[in-house]
């Protein structure tokens, strides 16, 4: 199974390649949703590489939630609200997520005007 | 392990397995001359230590025991060293990285064996060929052991890869080891006259069972048969059983703490005697052994939870009250009375601190407020409410990151209640799941598509079945049950519902529903000699009446939850049942073991990042 491989590589450029496979394999097999959430896992691993260069903070191997909810946690709510639109995640669970991630840090000024 | 007493208490023997399995054991190490030592696969070390204890392979030289491992074997002075393992071909790995260690090392001269429980494969034996170990090999030898005895009515396989093998890969070795071990047990107990059987499955087992015995050619041994009926039950046939929460004392043990070869590990904290000043408190968690041996225990395990209170509390008053009455003994043989039924009493005090401790763990638990939205939210599901959309509590689950086991069983209960789900509803859930928990449950939730347990929306069979096998009840007296329903408080399994049809009025009276259910029906008669068969109740004999209580041995491929299991010996108490009921098993599972066994465990590798 190419997924199952794509997480033993530990090289950027492999994994991705990795999942492009996969990716091509569940479009022969007519399976779509696999297709587009492989796709979005690319773009993913993208953004989070970009993130890690420009923070400095560890944000690889996390899933989209828990990235959300580290940039909320680091007072970043630009990139935040940039992912939320790029990968249109449900209102009722970035509120969750938000009123979590923001009680933890404690900001309550944030949580206010939210 | 103690006592083995509480094995025969049953209607059947199983001692009389026990016995046979210790017999076959020492057969085989009684083959290897002078001291031994054992290196255990892990995963044995528990069922072995319900079969033989340590004293008696002292008894038979064996002077070692080791755990298998990567790092090779500690050095030993014994004449032989015997490895116990399954076979499974990253054991194989291990052994053989074992061997050639010891052969670097050199020095005193030792025997190596191995012993494949239950059976040995040949690619097993490829792979030591490969590894260039095989000829240091002195015996290879089998030791049967699947069906391992629990309790006088409960005998599991601990397989836990049963239902992922069949169910996902189609791979049926377990199922031969079923049909294996059900020889063994007619071997003991006798021929089972009648076979009845729902599954693809089951068919498979019994199809296996009928040309062993065709094999045997009729050396069989000449035994009455002790068991009547056997009945053999896919997982599949009923998958929503074991997703839901269960509801027994017994059951949820397991949810919470998990049991494990009938015995349970606990947060230490609660049992620290007042003795004991806190400094030297146990960090280690407490082992229980859990079975009928502890009478408290044999009482309350298939209670329902809410009735368990009431009832520790009524055995507490009843001990104090007997401890009380060498206030009133006067004479001398009232005393002695008295001291005879101390020991007695004393442990019946000791198992009731012990259970009051752990009823009260488990309270911890379930008047938690999400476990009592989370049953909200499953007893709607199964009456079929608002099954066909989004279900807003499962998304609040997933926005608050709860635990993945804990929404997947509800998505799954969602699922089979509403006969699959819709396309959009779907795929809406596993984008958040896959959005929330991780790119990497892709593969596990194609593995529950696979297995079954999650479906587009097909056939609308669930109102049917629900209906016509009564699984919803309203009505439930959790105290004094009536009705089997009280396991699941208001649901009645519907793995148990087909064996209570089975013994009355018989399944030709539900064909229509079988026929909804996956897989074939299976019908079998096993002939067995005119003198051996049981004499139907004769003219007279007040005991005609226990003798026509039938023996039926239930077979769950696939695993088998606590709550069931109270359901079916609540099914051999009813005076009108007329059938006694024996349970084996592949496995006993949770909801959460079951789907932690179709789980795809995916760890990213740390991503090098030059």
């Amino acid at each position: 199974c190419k997924v199952v491989n794509s997480f033993n590589e530990d090289r950027m450029e492999d994994r991705i390649e990795e999942l492009k496979l996969a990716q091509a394999c569940f479009t022969k097999a007519k399976n779509e949703f696999a297709k587009v959430q492989t796709e979005e896992q690319i773009k993913l691993l993208k953004y989070q590489q970009r993130l890690e260069e420009e923070m400095n903070r560890p944000y690889l191997n996390l899933s989209l939630h828990q990235t959300i909810y580290r940039l909320t946690l680091a007072n970043n709510h630009k990139v935040a609200e940039q992912l939320r639109k790029e990968f249109k995640v449900p209102d009722r669970r970035f509120w969750w997520l938000k009123i979590n991630a923001l009680g933890e840090c404690g900001d309550w000024v944030e949580l206010e005007r939210f | 392990m103690g006592s083995t007493g509480h094995l025969s208490n049953g209607k059947l023997n199983l001692n009389l397995l026990r016995d046979y399995y210790r017999r076959e054991l020492l057969e085989c190490l009684d083959k290897c001359l002078g001291s031994k030592a054992l290196v255990w696969d892990d995963a044995l070390t528990g069922p072995f230590g319900l079969i033989a204890e340590y004293s008696l392979l002292k008894e038979h030289e064996v002077e070692k025991m080791f755990p298998l491992s990567d790092k090779g074997l500690p050095p030993s002075n014994v004449q032989n060293i015997i490895f116990v393992t399954r076979p499974k071909l990253h054991l194989m790995e291990q052994i053989a990285q074992n061997l050639l260690q010891e052969e670097h090392k050199g020095g005193f001269r030792k025997e190596y064996h191995i012993i494949f429980v239950p059976r040995k494969s040949l690619l097993c034996e490829k792979k030591l060929k490969e590894s260039g170990v095989y000829g240091t090999l002195h015996y290879i030898e089998e030791f049967n052991l699947s069906m391992i005895p629990f309790d006088s009515d409960l005998m599991s396989m601990e397989m836990e890869g049963a239902f992922k093998e069949c169910y996902l890969e189609n791979d049926y070795t377990t199922m031969f080891y079923v049909a294996q071990s059900l020889m063994t047990l007619q071997f003991l107990y006798g021929i089972i006259p009648n076979i009845q059987g729902k599954g693809d499955c089951a068919k498979n087992v019994v199809d296996m069972m009928l040309r062993m015995r065709r094999e045997l050619g009729g050396r069989e041994p000449q035994i009455t048969p002790q068991i009547d009926n056997l009945l053999i039950l896919d997982r599949n046939v009923d998958l929503l059983t074991p997703l839901l929460s269960q509801l027994t004392y017994d059951g949820l043990i397991d949810e919470i703490f998990g049991i494990n070869n009938t015995s349970v590990k606990l947060p230490p904290e609660k049992f620290v005697s007042s003795s004991q000043s806190p400094e030297d408190a146990p960090t280690e968690k407490k082992k229980i052994i859990l079975n009928s041996s502890d009478e408290l225990y044999g009482e309350l395990r298939d209670k329902n939870f809410n009735a368990v209170g009431s009832l520790v509390s009524k055995k507490a008053k009843t001990i104090t009250a007997e401890f009380d009455e060498r206030h009133a003994a006067k004479t001398v043989s009232e005393m002695k009375h008295f001291v005879s039924k101390l020991p007695h009493l004393q442990q019946m005090r000791q198992s009731l601190s012990i259970h009051t401790s752990i009823a009260e763990l488990i309270k911890e638990h379930t008047d938690s407020e999400e476990f009592l939205d989370s049953l909200r939210c499953q007893q709607e599901f199964i009456n079929g409410l608002d099954t066909d959309k989004v279900n807003t509590y499962v998304e609040d689950c997933i926005g608050k990151m709860e635990p993945l086991d804990k929404v997947l069983r509800l998505i799954c209960i969602q699922s089979y209640c509403n006969n699959g789900l819709k396309t959009k509803v779907l795929d809406y859930y596993k984008r958040e799941i896959i959005q929330t928990y991780g790119y990497e449950h892709l593969v596990t939730l194609m593995n529950l598509e696979k297995a079954g347990l999650l479906r587009q929306s097909g056939q609308r069979h669930y109102p049917t079945i629900r209906k016509s096998l009564k699984l919803i009840v309203d009505e439930v007296n959790e105290q004094n049950p009536n009705d089997i329903s009280y396991v699941y408080s208001g649901y009645a399994p519907l793995s148990i519902r087909l064996a209570q049809y089975h013994a009355r009025p018989g399944w030709r009276s539900i064909t229509e529903v079988l026929n909804l259910l996956p897989g074939p029906t299976i019908e079998e008669i096993q002939q067995i000699p005119v003198a051996l068969r049981k004499r139907r109740s004769s003219i007279t004999s007040s005991h005609s009446s226990v003798m026509d209580q039938k023996v039926t041995l239930v077979v769950f491929l696939g695993g088998v939850t606590f709550a069931e299991i109270a359901a079916l010996r609540f099914l051999a108490q009813q005076d009108d049942g007329g059938t006694d009921y024996v349970i084996a098993t592949t496995k006993i599972i949770s909801g959460s073991t079951l789907l932690d066994s179709v789980m795809e465990k995916l760890s990213p590798v740390h991503l090098n990042p030059f």
